[in-house]
């Protein structure tokens, strides 16, 4: 019997492999078009300061200086990507809000001349008082961010399901604990770049981008043109991780300065810009208190959290409510209270990185669930399998869970760590710790209102039947989903996937998909390229069941053969009834779409963590701490995960590996770090410290069983629920090492060692 | 960013370099590596409108033993060089090891021991270890030449002793009686990370007895620093685990370091104290590694 499956399910090479490797494929920064300028935006030296003046005139003179743009030569209508609280402006006209807001544009002939302007804009400042934290900034009294938010109140949130004091009052046990988060950012490999050409009425953008739509529908409104006339095209993207979602402000400063030239114009951001961009994770305040029975079961949970959002909204308000949304996904309990205040600061904004808001806020309570297993005197394993989410619920906070095999990849991770012989039993400075998660295959509501569907596909064949290229606005930013729709669109059509070729996000070319963030697209896109694939099989065995003089029942397709399923040595290549369909009717196109059922209740921020289905994932970690040093060596590190079917196992993996990276150098090592002006310290590679290849534990990546009826073939997303559970698989891996617990992220090595230091002195006494 | 535009000169001999330095004054400076100064220039935060590149003088970039003296490093020899010369690691496998921990592997192709010593970062990793073996530098100046020994030549974070028209040409790890030397770098990740603390040490043993001892630290000065006191607490004395812990005590005691973003003074005095103590247990029971 043959496999179920001719492609899915199969580590095909990635299809953009080879021309990566080689160096061919061709990023936004490395294209040219013929009078290209290059251009770049003049940032606020002020964490917060009124605008005096701003004098262009020593800039202009400069040779090779083609065009100088500020406040008054661009919209002035205000953008961001929630629209809620659109606060933005393509350049600051009254004031600057943080170390490296927005105020002018060069464009010139050359790089060189246009560092050289910049130099000479003068801008006169009147320097005024900043806050940077946000517990400082909520205060009465505090310096004013923006005049329509008093306190500095970006976003407050509360939520309350079922009754956390009554479950409290009945609780056997009830614990409060607080930890706070770091500021961290995406560092993705390559910058931010755009460039932009307006020609007559139509406007061109090439962009390291996230999402062609989003950037498509917020630079069209920007300028008042019509979607129709705004084209962007991705580029190969080297890595976005939740920062490239949004438009950077380089679209809109480009396309003003293209206008304004009439030449193509180039912008980019360098390391440092990148930082001082940001768009990175928040540091959440994280205070949570639970209520457990005897046995552990969780009675009722209550979130009282903060977050600093830096100088504007970016993605922060659905950051906001995933911090809370998340936490009743994962454990089973009916009662949850959640309170956010998400604060402005003059720091840089903060949005959407791999995990949204969930990432911290599930250190905090994985930490502070270990605390309830150790004064119930329980085996912290124990306790999470007792409360673990099970399949076919609905949390209290109304979203529907399918699929679940939470339990499994639990009691999965045990075995193959070796939990039970290692857990308190490895001796002086070894510690075995775990962490579980869950997470969104895709939003259930797009950014802004709208009814368009989520996903969209049209799958060719061409004339001869050789070849089938699939058209979707999906878009792979380093993650693969070129690849994986591939496989779909083959899979679907009885295809090989050799022989798929794929043109994908570019707004002109491609039919509508939001694009890659929500860890959306294998669900959401696949669905719509499954239809379309389905939809160009149907016809092409119409045809062939007129070719083969049989029923069109009769018949099936697999590997580009169609074949009799009453008499299988009865069979026709799909590329010559590809053709002989062409001849007949004209070209073989298969279309598809796709758009989530209505989901979730009807409180305020309802639509935020709903999603169609829902990841899961259990990490266990093994570290060795340096008892006089601190230093913290993770040894090994176990993910099992529930991501339903797998359409590509090495790029599946390779999804968890490089979320083990990012969650592990957010652990121990990364953290955004400013001086007392709001500068940032340590805006490059060398002091923001990723980890390299060689602090990378041996990983172990495993899957459970699990088959999601919402997506196509079952699949789930893996690409951010992997992050999730990390941090806090790490602490307590610390924890069960020295039996101490740091607070706060990064656990660096000094912070271990100083824990480490307090709990000596305090057993000396 | 951008490198600004300068005159620049390849020099054919010693003396013609040192005769520009002469002739050009400060608005000069020397290229070696270029791994820090063209990194600087692209940031603004140094101009010099001279670069005088030493990239042809070949006889900067040997490592020979010579009789009589030790082994001779010339100033153009870059880091991995130095991990991959089979005199060092035949003799002083430590400071190839000291060599290999620095920064990356792209930095390790290009960096020089000269541009790291002239350069004068207080977290350098090299000085530590050249100056624990006792090694000496020969400064070539239009006047001639002068040989200092490496400990003497920082005056603090950047500075040097270094005239106007000199340049290092050779660092010279002296004959000596050490029978083991090491070099620590503690650093927030295995690569690219600079130094937190840097503890070198070379000592000589008798039996279970330290003869002589020289330890150095980085990172925890102005300038990379002898640790005396703490030499003196073990030379003469007979090796123990509590010995050891008493000489970090001492190390830690007498260092002055500083609080910045990679660690606090209170931090880097206790890992001196912990590094010391490994470093000479290192180089005690396992020679020069």
């Amino acid at each position: 019997m043959a496999e179920k499956y001719a492609v899915i399910g199969k580590s095909v090479p990635k299809i953009d492999g080879r021309v990566k490797v080689t160096g061919q494929a061709k990023y936004t920064g490395d294209l040219k078009f013929p009078n290209m300028l290059v251009g770049k935006i003049l940032t606020s030296p002020y964490a917060h300061a009124k605008i005096l003046n701003i004098d262009t005139a020593e800039a202009e003179k400069l040779p090779g200086v083609k065009a100088i743009i500020t406040h008054k030569d661009v919209p002035t209508l205000k953008y961001g990507i929630s629209p809620a609280r659109w606060d933005e402006s393509i350049f600051c006209s009254d004031k600057v809000r943080f170390v490296g807001d927005k105020v002018a544009a060069v464009a010139a002939l050359d790089e060189e001349t246009v560092y050289k302007a910049l130099k000479l804009i003068k801008v006169d400042y009147e320097v005024l008082p900043a806050v940077f934290d946000p517990e400082e900034a909520i205060k009465e009294g505090a310096p004013q961010i923006h005049d329509e938010y008093p306190r500095n109140i970006n976003t407050e949130i509360h939520q309350n399901f079922g009754d956390v004091e009554k479950a409290f009052k009945e609780a056997y046990h009830v614990r409060t604990d607080r930890f706070e988060g770091n500021r961290t950012y995406q560092c993705p490999i390559e910058p931010h770049s755009a460039i932009s050409i307006w020609e007559g009425n139509k406007l061109t953008v090439y962009s390291s981008t996230q999402s062609p739509h989003y950037f498509q529908y917020y630079i069209a409104r920007e300028f008042g043109l019509p979607m129709g006339d705004v084209r962007v095209i991705k580029t190969f993207v080297g890595g976005g991780f939740g920062g490239k979602l949004e438009p950077t402000g380089l679209e809109f400063a480009g396309a003003a300065l293209s206008k304004l030239t009439g030449r193509p114009v180039k912008m980019f951001y360098d390391r440092h810009e990148m930082f001082a961009h940001n768009r990175g994770r928040h540091k959440q305040i994280m205070e949570i208190t639970t209520g457990v029975d005897k046995n552990g079961k969780l009675l009722g949970v209550y979130a009282n959290f903060m977050m600093d959002g830096g100088a504007y909204t970016s993605l922060g308000i659905a950051t906001a409510y995933y911090a809370g949304a998340m936490l009743p996904l994962t454990y089973e309990f009916d009662n949850f209270k959640f309170d956010m205040i998400r604060a402005y600061t003059n720091l840089p904004a903060c949005g959407a990185q791999r995990g949204h808001g969930a990432p911290q806020p599930r250190y905090a309570f994985e930490c502070h669930l270990d605390n309830v297993a150790t004064d119930l005197g329980m085996d912290p394993i124990q306790l999470r399998l007792v409360n673990a989410r099970q399949p076919n619920t609905v949390t209290p906070n109304d979203f529907a869970v399918n699929s679940c095999e939470l339990t499994e990849c639990i009691e999965k991770a045990k075995e193959v760590s070796g939990w039970a012989e290692k857990k308190g039993q490895m001796g002086k400075g070894r510690g075995i710790g775990i962490g579980v998660g869950s997470f969104v295959s895709g939003a259930g509501y797009p950014i802004y209102r709208t009814n368009l569907p989520h996903a969209s596909a049209i799958i060719k064949v061409h004339e001869d039947g050789t070849a089938a290229t699939l058209y979707t606005m999906a878009t792979d930013i380093g993650q693969g989903s070129d690849t994986v729709l591939c496989q779909m669109a083959a899979e679907a059509m009885g295809f090989k996937y050799e022989n798929m070729k794929i043109v994908s996000a570019d707004t002109e070319t491609t039919p509508h998909d939001f694009g890659a963030y929500a860890s959306r697209q294998t669900l959401m896109s696949g669905s719509a390229v499954k239809q379309a694939g389905e939809e160009v099989k149907k016809q092409l065995l119409e045809m062939a069941a007129q070719m083969m003089e049989v029923a069109p029942g009769d018949l099936d397709c697999r590997d580009s053969i169609v074949f009799s399923l009453s008499d299988p040595e009865k069979t026709k290549p799909f590329g010559e009834v590809a053709r002989e369909f062409f001849v007949r009717q004209g070209p073989l196109v298969g279309k598809g779409s796709y758009a989530p059922p209505k989901l979730g209740g009807t409180f305020k921020g309802a639509a935020v963590g709903t999603s169609p289905a829902y990841s899961f994932a259990a990490q266990i970690s093994e570290v060795e701490i340096d008892e006089e040093t601190g230093e913290i060596d993770v040894k090994e590190v176990w993910d099992i995960h529930d991501c339903g079917q797998v359409i590509n196992p090495s790029l599946l993996h390779a999804q968890v590996h490089g979320a083990l990276f990012m969650g592990m150098g957010e652990s121990i090592w990364e953290q955004v770090l400013f001086d007392d002006q709001g500068r940032i310290l340590n805006p490059n590679l060398g002091e923001y410290r990723l980890p390299t290849a060689m602090d990378m534990p041996k990983i172990t990546s495993e899957l459970v069983e699990s088959y999601e009826p919402a997506g196509p073939w079952g699949v789930k997303e893996v690409g951010e629920g992997a992050t999730i559970p990390t941090m806090g698989c790490y602490a307590n891996a610390i924890y069960d090492a020295m039996g101490i617990r740091v607070n706060s992220l990064p656990l660096s090595y000094e912070k271990v060692w100083r824990a480490l230091k307090e709990k000596r002195e305090s057993e000396a006494k | 960013m951008y490198l600004p535009d300068f005159e620049y000169h390849m020099p054919a001999s010693i003396q013609e370099a040192c005769a520009l330095l002469a002739k050009s004054g400060p608005a000069a400076q020397v290229l070696a590596g270029g791994t820090d100064l063209l990194n600087k220039m692209k940031h603004g935060l140094v101009a010099p409108q001279i670069l005088i590149s030493l990239k042809q003088l070949e006889q900067l970039s040997g490592i020979e033993y010579v009789a009589g003296k030790g082994v001779v490093i010339g100033a153009r020899v870059t880091h991995n060089a130095i991990c991959n010369a089979k005199l060092l690691q035949d003799k002083y496998l430590s400071v190839c090891e000291a060599a290999h921990h620095m920064a990356n592997n792209q930095i390790r192709n290009v960096g020089t021991i000269g541009g790291n010593i002239a350069n004068a970062v207080p977290s350098a990793d090299l000085p530590p270890i050249l100056i624990a073996l006792g090694a000496s530098i020969t400064l070539a100046g239009a006047n001639g030449e002068r040989e200092m020994a490496l400990e003497d030549f920082f005056t603090g974070p950047g500075k040097t002793k270094i005239a106007p028209d000199e340049i290092i040409t050779q660092i010279i790890i002296p004959d000596g009686s050490f029978t083991g030397s090491t070099y620590i770098k503690f650093g927030l990740r295995r690569s690219g990370a600079l130094a937190v603390v840097g503890v070198a040490v070379a000592v000589e043993m008798d039996g279970n007895v330290c003869k002589k001892a020289r330890i150095a630290l980085g990172a925890v000065a102005p300038v990379p620093m002898r640790a005396t006191q703490a030499e003196a607490a073990i030379t003469g004395q007979t090796v123990s685990d509590d010995l050891l812990e008493a000489v970090g005590v001492c190390a830690a005691k007498e260092c002055k370091p500083i609080s910045d973003m990679r660690g606090s003074a209170e931090y880097r005095r206790d890992m001196v104290r912990v590094f010391t103590k490994r470093a000479l247990r290192k180089a005690i029971d396992e020679g020069h590694v």
